[in-house]
């Protein structure tokens, strides 16, 4: 589905990302952890078009993507969220993840879009339903809670209908159980649209939970791959979150 | 799927094409009249940048006054169509806002605006100092558009018809595309251009887009222009024009279409009843406006909607 090959990314002096390489199977939740600062932002900004790599290829469905505009990545197959909600704040949550949704109608992007409405109903109200916004249609996306906020951004990836998703800590600023609810529902949403999932996460008990398999950033590098229970016992990942003094 | 236009709308139009009929609307009131509603449209095709997208241009009066001219060089050969006038209109605001709009919308936020302005001071003094087309004098003693040979638009009644005809024309054209895919996705440019293009939007190509269609309402309602004044001169161009597009989109109300037109004809009213009692006019109409966006942040639509208490701005229909 995804394969991240050798990619290096350099900001001046920085280098954000080492020769990084991931391979993401189909259908599988991937999740790549890391301390505060290891590149897991800089990877998926690297991935999704918004960064172009100083060295690597990025691979997505057998075709190679490297600096790709994001527009174009998306049209791919890949959606993306963002850490910091990243919604179209002064319209109605519907009207969100209609504009979204539109754009795989046949009439996107040609002359007779300046006319047509193409009816996206059904499956702006079935997202919004299973994510518990349908009775906020109305209400402007300002408007939602923080927590629904995120749902909301999840529901503008997923609306695009993508084959790979990509979630960058989807459950930021969620209270514990708030987090809870969201990584079952992430879980039972990527099952149920057989969506392949590559997840950043900062808190491990979400990313234990749900992976299939789990990468370990840190100052740029890969220092760990492997199943969850692996990686639990990893003691080069332990030294980095103990050194790191970040959990 | 709701109308284009309501049937309020529709009682509003047919208003206007009854005013000639009252016994009050001298020659004088009708080309006010028709000023009033040539800068509303204008004002509305610049709402589509503006309150739709975001997009704040400093050089509209660039595509009116390329309109204006092309009109003008027309009627002074002779050729009299107003079809071929505003063909050939469209056609060179066009080829203009295309080459604007690739350079401006690679840009955000303040360079857009300056890339506009930019441009259209080249405009200006490029009319400004060419001889061919009048220099500073312009191009002065036209003659009127012929809607059919022998069929001269000039009285002043058929002026006013002319320009109600394209007022309705352009308004219901910006009805259907705000309320299309293509308008969702300017709302959406606006809310949020990142967010827009990670959904698959290209919003470049938009952003264009939406400039050539606000470009060519403009350069249309700018070749209509003289077939009232009879000239087309520099001033029209002038960078003065272009801030006086964007206050009348203020006072009207950003990103509501009607509210704009509404600012428009409340500006050009305001300015010519000011300025046939005083010659410092421009200090009284400053104070109006300062005291409108003071009190009436959301323009003049949105005092209306304040009265009837609901919210102003029409997000996406």
């Amino acid at each position: 589905m995804l394969e991240v090959q050798e990619v290096s990314k350099n900001f001046g002096a920085l280098a954000a990302l080492a020769g990084v390489s991931l391979a993401v199977r189909e259908g599988e939740v991937f999740s790549v952890i890391g301390p505060n600062g290891a590149g897991k932002s800089t990877l998926f900004n690297v991935i999704s078009g918004l960064h172009v790599p100083s060295a690597g290829r990025i691979i997505l469905r057998g075709e190679e993507v490297t600096g790709l505009a994001p527009e174009v990545i998306n049209r791919r197959g890949l959606a993306k969220t963002f850490q910091i909600t990243n919604i179209f704040p002064g319209i109605s949550v519907y009207d969100n993840v209609r504009v979204a949704a539109q754009s795989r109608a046949s009439v996107s992007g040609r002359l007779p879009s300046l006319w047509r409405r193409p009816d996206v109903e059904g499956p702006v109200m079935e997202l919004l339903g299973a994510f518990g916004l349908a009775a906020r249609r109305d209400d402007l996306a300002q408007s939602l809670s923080h927590g629904e906020q995120r749902y909301l951004e999840i529901c503008l990836a997923l609306a695009t209908d993508p084959a790979l998703l990509l979630l960058d800590e989807p459950t930021a600023g969620m209270t514990p159980g708030e987090t809870k609810d969201a990584t079952a529902l992430i879980r039972q949403i990527a099952q149920s649209r057989r969506l392949t999932v590559l997840l950043i996460e900062h808190d491990m008990s979400v990313v234990m939970g749900i992976s299939d398999r789990i990468a370990v950033l840190h100052f740029g590098e890969k220092i760990a791959e492997g199943p969850p229970e692996a990686i639990r016992s990893d003691p080069r990942v332990l030294e980095a979150y103990l050194g790191g003094a970040d959990e | 799927m709701s109308k284009v236009l309501s049937w309020r709308g529709w009682l509003v139009f047919a208003a206007l094409a009854a005013l000639p009929l009252t016994p009050w609307m001298s020659k004088y009131y009708m080309l006010l009249a028709f000023d009033a509603l040539l800068f509303g449209a204008v004002a509305m095709s610049l709402d589509l940048l503006m309150g739709y997208t975001g997009l704040v241009s400093f050089g509209h009066a660039a595509f009116f006054g390329i309109g204006a001219y092309a009109t003008a060089v027309l009627l002074e050969r002779g050729v009299l169509s107003l079809w071929l006038c505003l063909g050939f209109a469209a056609l060179a605001v066009g080829a203009y806002a295309l080459a604007v709009s690739y350079f401006a919308t690679a840009r955000r936020g303040i360079y857009f605006a300056l890339l506009t302005l930019i441009f259209a001071e080249v405009i200006y003094t490029f009319f400004r100092y060419t001889q061919t087309f009048g220099g500073s004098d312009g191009i002065q003693g036209l003659p009127s558009f012929e809607v059919a040979p022998g069929w001269a638009v000039d009285a002043p009644a058929r002026l006013y018809y002319l320009v109600v005809t394209y007022l309705l024309l352009a308004y219901l054209a910006c009805r259907v595309i705000v309320r299309s895919h293509f308008g969702r996705v300017l709302v959406a440019i606006r809310e949020n251009e990142d967010r827009a293009r990670f959904l698959g939007y290209n919003v470049q190509r938009y952003k264009m887009a939406v400039c050539l269609i606000s470009a060519v309402l403009t350069g249309l309602a700018g070749a209509l222009y003289p077939g009232r004044s009879a000239y087309a001169t520099p001033d029209l161009l002038h960078w003065s024009v272009s801030g006086e597009f964007l206050i009348m989109v203020m006072i009207g109300g950003l990103g509501t279409l009607v509210g704009p037109i509404i600012g428009g004809a409340f500006f050009i009213v305001l300015q010519e009843k000011v300025s046939s009692y005083v010659q410092w006019y421009n200090i009284v109409v400053g104070l109006v406006l300062v005291l409108i966006v003071l009190f009436v942040p959301r323009g003049l639509v949105g005092l209306r909607d304040a009265l009837r208490g609901r919210s102003g701005r029409e997000a996406a229909g």
